[in-house]
């Protein structure tokens, strides 16, 4: 068993967001960093945002902070009033060393897991991710990787090997690992359909000259498309591991 | 993240029995934490700093003040904006200080209720409010000259005075967008200013180089002093109102990202490069056409001087500029009303209602119609020269008193009181500061000082009766 992994869960908690169904179960083995957060107009001090409307997401956030609790998670609770909602994502995350980030939509209580592998690059991450949630629960965990022109399929199984073992190192049953391969143009797209079958996918951030992450295209893309909640493994600091 | 021990306790409570909110448990680089844990997130960068402080101020030294100025000192006028400056930066030091010590949001009202008590901080408070008003008129009637002149270069004839009916509509305008406007304003003030700083460069090299008969122009030499040495000083207190920006920074001095770094930057900074803007503008003005004919062209001059060196299109380009400018200027000062406002309000010197949210847009409706409302009212009188001077008094009235603020904190040295940034030249920086603000009070017309006289008057009765009991000064 690894330690819990650091999962930021971030609300928008004066929105009408609230905690979907099945992702209390889904991260039941995490380290919640339960993060609500109320982005303010530039017209508005913060501090005026505070005055009126901490008591109110106060009591919400307490009662989502327990919807975790009881699933078995361990829960931190923030509530930030911000101009920048991506700058508090990135701080809190970077506060709470967060290994992952959720994009939540609702599920079932898990079973299957697709996670999209695509290179060698913060494997390490989403390995100790995937293991420390779901290694311990009854659920299947299937290595996704889409096959760009240049790989040779001996390559890709190395890759594919490599990661197997680490999630078994990590304590995640071999029989519960599957892995699938395919070609495709548009990778996303190829993905969002592959998870239909799936309660939840697992995904490293993207390429960071491409976009911002959490709300950067493919994790929201694909959340938009898959409608089930997913998980953005963080890319670490300074230099992979 | 080096936490800060934070300001001075606060307590008591008003004639409608709210009490100051409490002040936070820890101030960070990045954010304020009140309670256990609901933080405030820092948002403002060093550029967004230094964008919100020449945006208030280049609209008016530039593009309303060179035309007024010329007339009434020659080119010495470029002298009365020096001193300005001059005067601008021994207040931004330690105002800076402070800031750093305090990096709350409320600016010099701020520091003025917890350095020198609730008194002193009510006068100021609603003078900070009320001298932003008038300073927000005064740039909305600016604005009205530069729409105007726009309108007149397309051709279009309006009847006897559209200058005031259009400065009410854009009044109108801005704060209805203020309110109801939820889009990332911060980001297009930065771009705003980026531009602005382009254009003048561009203008006012050309112009220096001119200047110099680079392009084989004579210019007509004149007599520096040419109205005498007095006018320069009276000059000085009525364009300080182009220097009333860098005390904006300190309004949202909360939302700052690592201030103790980023706000002594941006109010210097910002100080420093508007002064140079300004001085070589005027240079550049009056030698285009000699300062009494610079006089005659009024609020809009800056246009004839492009036109007078790049023809037509300069004409365009500073036409366009000074409509952005002064529309920036107007409406970073409606903010900074607003957010003086929720200060007070936070505070307890003004009704809670007063910094309410609006559950619609998020914004602060009530705040921002205290701003827009009597801005209209002011704005209807169209007296240019007064609103920019009472603006002054009033901000002048605080920046003494920041200055002296200063003198007293560093005296007393409470515990909380722990600046990271310390001016060079205590005690004499402030000291002079605050008699150099008081100072040029003097020079200016009767009328702004009886006005301004009043405005504190008020403030300080309405003080006594509602707030009497608030302190917010804390043990020191």
């Amino acid at each position: 068993m690894t330690d819990r992994p650091s999962v930021l869960v971030p609300v928008r908690v004066l929105e009408g967001e609230s905690i979907p169904e099945g992702v209390p179960e889904l991260l039941a083995n995490a380290h919640v960093v339960l993060l609500g957060y109320h982005v303010v107009p530039d017209q508005t001090a913060t501090g005026q945002a505070r005055m009126q409307f901490e008591e109110r997401a106060n009591g919400r956030l307490e009662k989502f902070a327990s919807l975790f609790e009881d699933a078995g998670a361990t829960v931190d609770q923030r509530l930030v009033f911000t101009h920048d909602g991506q700058k508090t994502l990135d701080r809190i995350i970077d506060e709470h060393d967060c290994l992952a980030v959720l994009v939540p939509n609702a599920t079932a209580p898990p079973t299957d897991v697709l996670v999209a592998v695509r290179g060698t690059i913060g494997v390490g991450r989403l390995a100790e991710v995937v293991a420390g949630l779901f290694g311990a629960m009854d659920v299947d965990v299937t290595l996704y990787h889409v096959a760009e022109a240049d790989e040779s399929m001996d390559d890709i199984e190395t890759f594919l090997d490599g990661v197997v073992d680490r999630l078994t190192t990590f304590g995640v049953p071999e029989s519960a690992i599957e892995t699938r391969v395919e070609t495709a143009e548009k990778p996303l797209a190829a993905i969002a359909a592959t998870a239909e079958d799936f309660d939840a996918v697992v995904m490293g951030e993207s390429d960071p000259s491409l976009t911002t992450f959490v709300f950067g295209m493919p994790a929201d893309q694909l959340a938009e498309r898959f409608l089930g909640p997913v998980l953005v493994v963080q890319r670490e600091e300074s230099e992979s591991s | 993240m080096a936490d800060q021990p934070v300001g001075p306790g606060v307590s008591g409570e008003n004639v409608a029995g709210e009490t100051p909110v409490e002040e936070p448990e820890t101030v960070t680089d990045e954010a304020i934490v009140h309670d256990e844990e609901t933080e405030l997130e820092r948002t403002i960068g060093l550029v967004g700093g230094l964008a919100i402080g020449i945006g208030t101020m280049i609209g008016a030294g530039i593009f309303v003040f060179p035309g007024l100025a010329a007339s009434t000192a020659g080119p010495a006028a470029s002298l009365s904006f020096a001193i300005g400056g001059v005067i601008a930066l021994l207040v931004a030091l330690p105002t800076a200080e402070l800031a750093t010590a305090m990096p709350r949001s409320g600016g010099g009202y701020y520091f003025i209720s917890r350095g020198l008590g609730t008194a002193a901080g009510a006068i100021v408070g609603l003078g900070l409010w009320l001298g932003l008003v008038f300073a927000s008129a005064f740039y909305l009637i600016g604005l009205g000259h530069y729409a105007t002149a726009v309108l007149a270069e397309v051709g279009i004839e309006l009847g006897a005075d559209p200058v005031v009916v259009i400065a009410l509509l854009f009044g109108v305008v801005l704060t209805a967008l203020s309110i109801g406007g939820t889009e990332n304003t911060a980001k297009l003030q930065n771009y705003v200013v980026g531009i602005l700083l382009v254009v003048l460069t561009v203008f006012l090299t050309y112009g220096v180089l001119d200047a110099f008969g680079v392009f084989g122009r004579q210019s007509a030499p004149e007599v520096f002093f040419s109205q005498g040495t007095f006018p320069v000083l009276t000059t000085a207190a009525l364009v300080f109102t182009s220097y009333l920006g860098f005390a904006q920074v300190a309004t949202v001095a909360g939302e700052i990202k690592e201030p103790s770094r980023n706000l002594p930057r941006a109010m210097i900074g910002s100080v420093v490069i508007v002064t140079v803007f300004y001085v070589v503008t005027i240079f550049v003005a009056t030698s285009a056409f000699g300062a009494d004919r610079l006089g005659t062209f009024g609020e809009t001059a800056m246009v004839e001087v492009a036109r007078e060196f790049l023809g037509l299109p300069g004409a365009v380009a500073i036409l366009l500029a000074g409509l952005l400018a002064t529309f920036s200027s107007a409406n970073a000062s409606i903010l900074s009303a607003s957010r003086a406002v929720y200060a007070l309000s936070r505070d307890a010197l003004l009704p809670r209602k007063a910094s309410e949210v609006n559950l619609r847009y998020g914004t602060p409706h009530v705040a921002l119609l205290a701003a827009g409302g009597p801005i209209l009212v002011l704005v209807a009188t169209g007296e240019v020269e007064l609103l920019a001077e009472v603006a002054s008094f009033l901000h002048l009235v605080m920046y003494g008193l920041i200055c002296v603020a200063l003198l007293v904190l560093r005296r007393r040295n409470p515990d909380w009181y722990t600046p990271s940034y310390r001016i060079p030249g205590y005690p004499v920086v402030p000291a002079i500061g605050a008699l150099a603000s008081f100072g040029l009070v003097a020079f200016m017309q009767p009328a702004s000082i009886v006005v301004g006289l009043g405005v504190m008057i008020l403030s300080y009765l309405w003080y006594r009766y509602y707030a009497s009991d608030v302190t917010l000064q804390g043990a020191i």
